[in-house]
């Protein structure tokens, strides 16, 4: 067993660090994370600049075969996952490049591939992923929305809700019913890709508790879309979207973007006196502060776990599923952790008062979003208990 | 990159898991709790003839040549196993300090016996009136008389000195300088005149010995290491025995995760097994998800000791990390087995009693997330 990475390695991950820090001198005051790239028009056109710099070097297309202009491993990806975090850099569309890509490679045509592989790998087309319903959200599988079909088209009638970047996204791939007499509610759904400017499409935001514009809801009515659009087999679809496990899944992501925090704190509380002393001289604060660090190099430790289970293709759901519940409640502790070292501080918008640009007070609200989404971490409990624990479920 | 065990590894922790099994199931265990030498002399001769001792110790001195990292994949298995023994204090306080400070003499008159099994070895370092792991804590005098140091004072927590062969002895050399000069290591003959043991009673029964030196006489020969500077060679054992007890600890949480997970789907209350609740699948998915992050972040610590890379601030990590979550999972390992989990003859007890000795052994979470808390930056 070795955590070594080889020389190319550390050499391609050293460009990605380089390539990402310079972008984010670039970033506009005030953004982070996904509510970064869809609340403004700034943070819109952040994400779209710094997805063409990382088109150009051939980065959106990491680990893809050559014949669709794919380079590199999904070591590569994970890598580069780690530049991005670490500087909160957009650019990679989560959607269209670590989404969509993965289970066309997987589980589309040639045709489709063709079609709609180019424009991800250019960083020119984002997408929005329109899954959950108001009555289809841990039950994903119980959505309603009907696609039914006329022609060359299928018609489809429906809402969608929490669809993160609707507002901005250029297309969506969308989970619909073409079944409705299937006799089990994961037959019958069908994987679906359209313009989000067809007619019949109107979306509405639903604001964050932040006020932030990252999720909305999405009607459909009478929205025709080509049968040609369809991903896998019509009534398939339920198993397309399972084919998301080859979706990059370490969340180092995530855990670099804590490792950036967790430094900054640390100078944080080596600069500002209370009392006259350093905050880093305070026993409490050395405890706590150590206390994250603990927990966030174990789930890095995990992490680089899971990436290379993954890269040899032995990597189960539910080995992911861990590291999400963990890395995601440690997002939450850590922005928590943030807020109370500021003090009063902690509760300030980016403005002339606040630390940190408001880094805190924002992810004390946004790190929800680890929690709920892609399947909320009680899902992920459950995953792991019926699947990697063996234990049974109840009828 | 390539995170899992090699064949070798793998083989070895099959075969460990094979013979710990046969040769010590948990009654046994229970068992050398309440032997008066806490280990089983029978076990030990097999473990010998198995080479288990003598694993890491280089082929030179009669050992396998193995790395410090395929010593982890075994320490694992006996915390999973609950092996009490000698093992980790003589391999790790014992060859490990002759290893890394011996004279090449020391190194071939111990090492070779310590690998064949003949020798039982133990580190005493902690002292009444704290008991902590700092270069301070140390004051067990050793004054030169001679061609002799004469030892007077006494030390706390001296795993097995009840039938230690030799302790390896920290002591001060030095008066009035900085509290990290002045220490001196001795290979001390555990049956020198002027010792006595007593074993202190404990959570898990793991023979801590009080040992007191009145005028013990210790030929200047057997010094471990230079004369004053004997307090890196602790601090270089105690973070391979602090990875050493990260790689039971873990080894313990993984029985306990399996046993919890067994019983919950065998034990049927309100017509169905209790696992199918999801009040209790959820705890023990967390159960499972903290004993992954444990063993990654340790094999990750075990890796870069066994390559040589520093990594004093990752074995702190490990070791604040395992201490805290091993007592966790083990609290609720007794919780979700009810009344049966706390009782004497269940299994869960033993794991949870070992966490806590674990938690303290090497510095407890408080210690190592100082140290961490400087290793991120903190300026103290």
């Amino acid at each position: 067993m070795d955590f070594k990475l080889t020389d190319e390695q550390v050499n391609l991950r050293k460009a990605f660090f380089n390539v990402c820090e310079g972008l984010a001198k670039k970033r506009p005051v005030g953004f982070t994370g996904l509510e970064g790239c869809y609340d403004t028009d700034e943070g819109w056109a952040y994400h779209l600049d710094c997805a063409k710099v990382f088109a150009k070097k051939g980065w959106l297309s990491l680990g893809w075969p050559e014949e669709y202009g794919g380079q590199g491993t999904i070591m590569d990806k994970v890598f580069l996952s780690e530049a991005t975090g670490y500087y909160d850099v957009p650019g990679v569309d989560i959607f269209g490049v670590d989404m969509l890509a993965p289970t066309l490679h997987a589980a589309a045509s040639d045709d489709i591939k063709r079609e709609y592989l180019p424009s991800i790998a250019s960083g020119e087309r984002m997408w929005c992923e329109l899954w959950s319903e108001p009555n289809a959200g841990s039950d994903l599988a119980a959505l309603s929305t009907s696609a039914v079909r006329q022609g060359d088209d299928y018609v489809i009638n429906g809402q969608k809700i929490w669809s993160t970047g609707a507002h901005r996204a250029h297309w969506a791939f969308a989970l619909v019913r073409t079944d409705p007499h299937a006799d089990r509610k994961q037959k019958g759904i069908t994987f679906l890709l359209f313009d989000m400017k067809t007619p019949g499409i109107v979306v509405n935001p639903i604001l964050y508790m932040d006020g932030g514009h990252l999720y909305n809801e999405v009607f459909l009515d009478d929205v025709r879309v080509p049968v040609k659009n369809v991903v896998g087999e019509e009534n398939q679809g339920w198993g397309v979207t399972q084919t998301l496990a080859s979706f990059e899944r370490s969340n180092l992501g995530a855990i670099m973007g804590m490792h950036r925090q967790l430094e900054e704190l640390v100078n944080y509380c080596n600069e500002t006196k209370v009392k006259g002393e350093p905050l880093a001289k305070n026993p409490l604060i050395r405890n706590r502060l150590a206390h994250v660090a603990c927990d966030l190099w174990s789930a890095h430790a995990l992490a680089y776990k899971i990436a290379d289970a993954q890269s040899k293709n032995e990597m189960a759901a539910f080995d992911a599923s861990a590291v999400k519940v963990f890395s995601g409640e440690l997002q939450a502790r850590m922005a928590q952790l943030g807020t109370e070292i500021l003090g009063p501080y902690g509760q300030i918008k980016h403005s002339k008062w606040s630390v940190f640009e408001g880094f805190f007070e924002k992810w004390y609200q946004q790190s929800f979003i680890l929690n709920v989404a892609m399947g909320t971490n009680e899902i992920q409990r459950n995953i792991i208990g019926w699947y990697g624990l063996g234990l049974p479920r109840m009828k | 990159m390539d995170i899992t065990f090699n064949e070798e590894q793998e083989m070895l922790r099959k075969s460990a898991s094979d013979f710990l099994i046969a040769e010590c199931p948990k009654t046994k265990s229970r068992e050398l709790e309440e032997d008066e030498k806490g280990y089983s002399p029978e076990i030990w001769r097999k473990m010998a003839g198995l080479g288990w001792m003598g694993l890491a110790i280089p082929e030179e001195y009669e050992g396998m040549g193995m790395t410090f990292q395929d010593l982890t994949v075994l320490l694992e298995e006996m915390g999973k196993n609950v092996l009490p023994g000698p093992f980790s204090c003589t391999v790790i306080g014992g060859a490990f300090a002759i290893l890394e400070a011996g004279t090449e003499e020391q190194k071939k008159e111990f090492l070779p016996k310590i690998a064949n099994g003949e020798l039982i070895l133990t580190t005493a370092l902690l002292e009444p009136g704290g008991a902590y792991y700092e270069a301070s804590g140390v004051n067990l005098k050793a004054t030169a008389q001679g061609d002799n140091f004469v030892l007077n004072g006494t030390k706390v927590f001296v795993e097995m000195a009840n039938v230690a062969d030799y302790l390896i002895c920290a002591t001060r050399t030095k008066d009035g300088s900085a509290d990290e000069d002045g220490i001196s290591l001795f290979i001390v003959d555990a049956k020198a005149k002027g010792i006595s043991v007593e074993v202190m009673p404990t959570i898990a029964f793991d023979k801590l010995c009080e040992v007191r030196f009145e005028n013990v006489s210790i030929p200047t020969e057997n010094m471990l290491g230079e004369r004053n500077k004997g307090w890196p060679v602790v601090q270089k054992v105690m973070q391979k025995g602090a990875i050493a007890k990260c790689a039971e600890s873990v080894g313990g949480m993984q029985a306990s995760v399996d046993m919890t997970v067994a019983y919950c789907k065998d034990r049927v209350q309100y017509d169905r097994p209790i696992g199918a609740f999801q009040a209790l699948q959820h705890i023990m998915a967390d159960m499972w998800i903290v004993t992954q992050t444990s063993k990654y972040l340790v094999y990750q610590a075990a890796w870069m000791e066994s390559v040589g890379q520093p990594c004093a601030m990752e074995v702190a990590m490990a070791k604040a990390y395992v201490n805290e979550y091993y007592k966790w999972v083990t609290e609720r390992t007794v919780s979700l087995h009810g009344g049966i989990g706390t009782s004497r003859e269940h299994d869960a007890g033993l794991y949870y009693r070992r966490a806590k000795a674990a938690d303290v052994a090497f510095g407890d979470t408080d210690f190592q997330r100082e140290l961490v808390a400087q290793k991120i930056g903190l300026i103290s």
